[in-house]
């Protein structure tokens, strides 16, 4: 069909030889006119319908994510400047918290130490003090003691005066005895 | 036709032509042939190699999308990434050329852009038919766009669109030589929108026909010259297809631009 | 004159717009190659407008190209 086509237009081309360019042979002027119509709006319906939205759709899809996406880092740079923020403010209170706690056990153990000394000077003075007493009580003790043995030497003399009837000599003698005697314990309980 | 006369009696009185070439007019691959003939109601719409071409352009172009953008995801693949860069391509010259109010020609002009790039690429597979080498096929497109500049200059405007061909600061005694060449200028938009790219197009292929016809008659310690210069222009066609498909689009843009926006 | 050769002289002709189109790419291209060494980081948005620029001046030759072909049809 499309050989005899081509040979019965040769025929016509040599026909019409006078227009120069196959191009301006207007026998098939109208079909092309009206094809270019028909062609170029075809194609202008296809596109519009299926092909245009298509891309501007993904286009505007695009566009939007991006916009997102920015304005999700945005967000996500300010939470962590904000958790930054709050969390150097944590840093601080806890800095400030160790550092009162720090000076509160100072504070205590300079108190305790306080205490433990103030209670030893007490025990302290106590034992001394009993001490002291305890002396005291001994040396009276002693005196009691050597009053006790004055008088029971004067007694034994005094006995052996009755007893003896004894001279002067005799008597001064005892006498100087006993008080030598008493030297001597004195001395010993010193 | 001489010229094409002219080339066959070269070809046969040439030695070492292979037997059967294809027919050696650098001109013949712009020929409409109609394949299937439609007249409904006396209005000639047949199907023509042209149409044909145009109808694979649409496919090529729709495919092509919609492959790039059959799962959109937010992190994209290789075709939707050039896809998306398509579309801010040709967002950037709306943008930049019309402005915010340009938004509702965008589909329109993004279709623009494809058609004719795809039309223009498609052409130069071998064998292929180039649509936008036929004069009426970018002529309809352009004069479509020039009745739509009148159309939003008019209805944005009323009948201060008609100072749009008075420029600024204009002593009154140049109107009458000013007026007319603004005038003729105006009118001569779609007609160099249509002949820029039906011209290139034409031209590039009917280069590229020359190479290959030199290429087939010479004997082959000199068909490799021409046939390397095949090779890279056809690399340059690609580049060529391009920049038209970009200077249609934005000429549009600029045209839409002086309709919207008097200057 | 007849009009085969009458019309091959004309499409001759009309090649003589390549000159202009040859003039405005080498002032395209020579000028950008000036402004980027004096003005290197200036390429990046420069290298746009010099592609649509040359782009446009092609046109510009391809319009002859274009007269040559419709010389053609009338010729002969």
């Amino acid at each position: 069909m499309i050989t005899e086509a081509y040979a019965s237009a040769g025929a016509a081309g040599k026909e019409a030889a006078a227009s120069g360019l196959p191009q301006f042979e207007s026998s098939v002027f109208a079909s092309q006119i009206f094809w270019t119509f028909v062609s170029f709006f075809i194609l202008l319906m296809l596109l519009r319908k299926y092909v245009l939205p298509a891309i501007e759709t993904i286009l505007d899809a695009r566009a939007s994510r991006i916009a997102d996406e920015i304005q999700k880092a945005e967000a996500g740079r300010k939470e962590a400047e904000r958790l930054q923020a709050n969390f150097q403010g944590q840093l601080v209170a806890a800095r400030q918290t160790a550092a009162k706690m720090m000076e509160e056990a100072r504070l205590d153990a300079a108190r305790m130490k306080e205490q433990a000394h103030e209670e030893l000077q007490q025990e302290l003075t106590k034992k001394k003090n009993a001490a002291l007493v305890e002396i005291e009580q001994a040396k009276h003790k002693a005196m009691e003691e050597v009053r006790t043995v004055a008088v029971e030497l004067s007694m034994q003399v005094a006995e052996k005066l009755i007893v003896k009837s004894m001279s002067d000599e005799d008597a001064s003698r005892m006498v100087q005895e006993a008080l030598t005697n008493l030297g001597e314990s004195q001395a010993q309980l010193h | 036709m001489n010229f094409s006369l002219v080339a066959e009696a070269w070809a046969e009185n040439a030695p070492n032509v292979a037997v059967g070439a294809p027919k050696l007019d650098p001109l013949h691959h712009f020929q409409v042939v109609n394949y299937v003939k439609l007249a409904p109601f006396g209005f000639d719409i047949s199907i023509s190699n042209s149409v044909v071409w145009m109808w694979l352009a649409v496919a090529v172009a729709f495919g092509l999308f919609r492959y790039a953008m059959r799962a959109p995801t937010l992190v994209p693949g290789r075709m939707q990434s050039v896809a998306e860069a398509a579309y801010l391509f040709l967002d950037g010259i709306v943008n930049d050329v019309i402005g915010p109010s340009g938004k509702k020609f965008f589909p329109g002009i993004f279709t623009l852009f494809f058609f004719v790039l795809f039309c223009n690429w498609l052409g130069l597979l071998p064998g292929s038919f180039t649509v936008t080498s036929q004069l009426i096929v970018t002529g309809t497109l352009a004069l479509s766009i020039f009745v739509l500049c009148i159309f939003l200059g008019v209805y944005h405007h009323g009948w201060k669109f008609l100072g749009f061909f008075v420029p600024h600061g204009l002593p009154p005694f140049l109107l009458p030589l000013i007026v007319p060449i603004e005038v003729i200028s105006f009118l001569a938009r779609p007609v160099s929108l249509a002949v820029r790219l039906f011209a290139n197009m034409t031209a590039g292929h009917t280069l590229l026909g020359v190479l290959f016809f030199f290429t087939v008659t010479l004997s082959w310690f000199g068909a490799w010259l021409p046939f390397g210069f095949t090779v890279v222009f056809s690399g340059f066609e690609v580049f060529i297809g391009f920049i038209q498909a970009y200077i249609f689009t934005m000429l549009t843009c600029v045209y839409l631009n002086d309709a919207l926006h008097l200057h | 004159m007849e009009s085969l050769p009458a019309s091959l002289i004309g499409m001759g002709l009309a090649a003589a717009g390549l000159g202009g189109a040859g003039v405005g790419l080498g002032f395209i291209f020579g000028k950008a190659i000036e402004a980027f060494a004096r003005q290197p980081s200036a390429e990046g948005p420069l290298s746009k407008y010099i592609w649509i620029g040359a782009a446009f001046v092609e046109a510009i030759a391809l319009y002859g190209l274009v007269l040559a072909f419709i010389i053609m049809g009338k010729g002969g």
